[in-house]
């Protein structure tokens, strides 16, 4: 049930910006170099660039080593890891609101029960 | 931004991957009043008998009912490990909507990513003894997040959300 780790927290701040789920976007198409990345978007090169770094440190995005163009590509291990925290959520909620509709069972019985008490008194 | 070469199918477009897909969105419909239903939300003596998974207990709930008003719980598994949960109460409408934020904390009290919960009630049918409840929980658009761009999801979520369910 523990939802709280670190790395989650990194995945789901990297994916709170649009631009920044654009990019993941169009990486899932396949690898680009960081000038493929900023043309859709008309951003300068550094902009896209300090976006990336930020995708790098959420593990979302990993850069190859070759040196003039170093093209990016998707790491979807942590989107798998969201995706299962979001379906724990599901469960979660799920469960609760099956224990909701047996708690709201066991009012209303309650109060007809009393209610019926009370009918007998007036 | 987000001018996608390829157009991603749109957010509301009739086909494709919704949004929802990573956003959870669960509706039921349950047999009570829906002045009962708003009742069992907003007193922590209800919450706790039914907050959480099967088997999970909930041994102390503060709540300060009100938009800016805080909750804090302390929930028990059933193999006796703590997590505690900790939230703000963002809008009120009674007896109509509760929407709130949500983080778990951990053993060091850092909290984890917040998420938003958005609960909606309405009548169901014209008996008056049937209410839908509509739950909306958004993981990935932090409060923060989302007032500052002012924005919901955009088209591009769609392609990722496609992406992970094909995992």
């Amino acid at each position: 049930m523990q939802m709280s780790a670190d790395s989650l927290s990194q995945t789901f701040a990297a994916l709170a910006d649009p631009t920044r789920r654009a990019i993941l976007a169009r990486l899932c198409a396949g690898e680009a170099t960081v000038s493929d990345l900023a043309e859709p978007f008309d951003m300068s090169l550094p902009a896209v660039s300090k976006h990336l770094k930020v995708l790098e440190r959420a593990g979302l995005v990993s850069r190859g080593r070759e040196a003039q163009w170093r093209p990016c590509r998707l790491d979807a291990a942590p989107l798998k890891d969201a995706a299962g925290w979001l379906e724990r959520y599901r469960q979660f909620w799920e469960q609760s609101l099956d224990r909701l509709q047996d708690y709201l069972d066991e009012l209303q019985m309650k109060d007809a029960k009393e209610g019926d008490d009370d009918g007998r008194k007036s | 931004m987000a001018a996608s070469p390829d157009a991603a199918p749109r957010p509301d477009g009739p086909s494709g991957a919704k949004p929802e897909d990573l956003v959870l969105v669960i509706t039921r419909t349950l047999a009570a009043p829906r002045a009962l239903v708003f009742k069992v939300w907003s007193q922590p003596e209800h919450l706790v008998r039914w907050w959480g998974p099967q088997g999970f207990t909930l041994p102390s709930c503060t709540m300060a009912f009100h938009p800016g008003g805080a909750f804090r719980c302390l929930m028990l598994s059933p193999e006796g490990t703590e997590h505690r949960m900790h939230g703000v109460y963002r809008e009120i409408v009674p007896p109509e909507k509760i929407s709130f934020t949500w983080t778990w904390v951990d053993e060091q009290g850092d909290p984890g990513p917040e998420t938003l919960v958005t609960v909606t009630l309405e009548e169901a049918g014209t008996d008056g003894a049937h209410t839908k409840l509509t739950l909306h929980h958004a993981v990935f658009e932090s409060v923060t997040a989302r007032d500052a761009h002012g924005v919901g999801w955009s088209e591009s979520f769609d392609r990722l959300a496609v992406y992970v369910a094909n995992l």
